[in-house]
């Protein structure tokens, strides 16, 4: 009888842990969709040293396999990026650089 | 109660750190479709197909930590019946990858379930239609990528060292045998690292594979990308090696947008070469050719925008028994679309 509570409290601990994140990222793309419509993905002249990495972070990892995308929904941007470190290995120093300039 | 507590505990932290990392940006993070569209004329010794795609690539973020994607194909390839009547074919389908990332820490993102395995420079990168220069693969593809070039299993990646004037990547990967549909793998295990130095923005980096089903064999691949910063030029090779066989691609791609007439124009237009050879060991096979090939060839894009690009490319390939002509015609889309509503 014990035994078959285990799974049950295992599945429940699963699927709590979901909602957080889950709930987590919700709040986030709340706050995206304020923003407005899509942002300049290239933004020229970059004015402080968080935009400038941001910016460095970009054109020297995306440009090693495609061609930067000319704008981007605000609302994907973290997902995007999350895509892209994954894909191009990118520390989350980058990532963090590359949000704050995609979707400042 | 304990486990109640527990839950409670783990699902606060878990709303922390999913919102932490983020709190001075306005990213957002809802499900993104994302992928591309392509129709290519493929005519190869003469026999033309027609090759229309669409590969869907979607994402599916838990909080800003998990990730969950995938990415299938819907190839057509029809050609004419009895060589000259209408044309006939069928569209195949597939699951290219499924899998789970975990971006656990700035070092180390684990990745469960079927992903591309990550051996050189061309699977991870250079497959998809939307960022292909040339749309033929290259004669050396098939070695570290058996048997499908997708590995069902677990992979650790990311970054080991950075600073601003360099960085060290790597992978490790683990796949194991599996005949499940759609998610057919071999029993392989292996490495990939590479140092990248971004004020020079050249990378040059190595694979290892292990194949350990049926006959085990090492494959190797050593491998570069270069793109200058001063000028619009992307070079990139990898040489390959295994027991079946060994080769190399080298490929060099040129925006010209510094030509001074006709700016508007020439700007979008990538001219692009690349020269392949294959040297088949212990009679080839297993995705090497059997013969020694060579194939030089010249890609011409023009990029309607960013995410359009009409394509073209003709290459000629050189074998001891056939000398074929390989012409590519086409336009490829790229798009990203979010899947999910925003809320107000």
């Amino acid at each position: 009888m014990r035994k078959r509570r285990v799974p049950y409290r295992v599945a429940v601990l699963i699927a709590v842990v979901a909602a957080g994140i889950w709930i987590g990222g919700m709040g986030l793309f709340a706050r995206a969709d304020e923003s407005g419509q899509a942002a300049p993905a290239v933004q020229q002249g970059s004015r402080d040293h968080e935009q400038k990495s941001g910016e460095q972070v970009f054109m020297q990892n995306c440009s090693r396999c495609h061609k930067p995308p000319m704008t981007i929904s605000p609302r994907t941007t973290g997902t995007v990026a999350m895509h892209m470190r994954v894909r191009a290995k990118l520390s989350r120093e980058d990532e963090q650089a590359l949000l704050r300039y995609l979707a400042p | 109660m304990k486990i109640w507590l527990l839950a409670g505990c783990l699902l606060f932290c878990t709303m922390k750190v999913s919102a932490q990392d983020t709190d001075s940006t306005h990213a957002g993070y809802v499900p993104v479709l994302s992928g591309g569209i392509g129709y290519i004329e493929n005519i190869n010794g003469g026999t033309p197909t027609l090759e229309p795609a669409i590969v869907p690539v979607a994402l599916v973020p838990l909080g800003s930590h998990v990730l969950g994607e995938a990415r299938g194909e819907f190839v057509g390839s029809f050609q004419r019946r009895d060589g000259n009547g209408d044309y006939t074919g069928q569209v195949f389908s597939s699951l290219d990858y499924a899998q789970i990332d975990w971006l656990a820490n700035t070092h180390a993102i684990l990745v469960a379930g079927k992903y591309i395995t990550p051996f050189g420079l061309y699977d991870e990168r250079f497959v998809p239609i939307w960022i292909a220069t040339f749309q033929s693969t290259p004669l050396t593809y098939g070695i570290g990528t058996r048997t499908t070039g997708f590995s069902v299993g677990g992979q650790a990646r990311g970054v080991v060292t950075q600073t601003n004037h360099y960085s060290v990547q790597y992978a490790v990967y683990y796949s194991a045998h599996s005949n499940a549909s759609q998610f057919q793998s071999a029993r392989t295990t292996g490495f990939d690292t590479s140092v990248y130095l971004p004020t020079h923005r050249l990378e040059v980096g190595t694979s290892y594979q292990r194949f350990l089903d049926q006959k085990q064999i090492n494959s190797e691949a050593a491998y570069f990308s270069w793109q200058p910063p001063q000028v619009p030029l992307n070079f990139k090779g990898e040489y390959d090696h295994s027991y079946y066989g060994q080769g190399y691609w080298l490929e060099a791609a040129y925006m010209l947008s510094q030509v001074p007439v006709a700016n508007a124009f020439f700007k979008n237009v990538e001219l692009a070469g690349r020269m392949e050879q294959s040297f088949p060991l212990h009679g080839g096979g297993n995705g090497v050719p059997g013969v020694n090939t060579q194939r030089p060839g010249v890609a011409l894009n023009y990029y309607l925008r960013d995410n359009w690009r009409i394509i073209s490319s003709y290459q000629r390939q050189f074998t001891p028994t056939r000398d074929v002509n390989i012409w590519n015609v086409g336009f490829t889309y790229r798009f990203v679309w979010p899947a999910w509503p925003g809320r107000k």
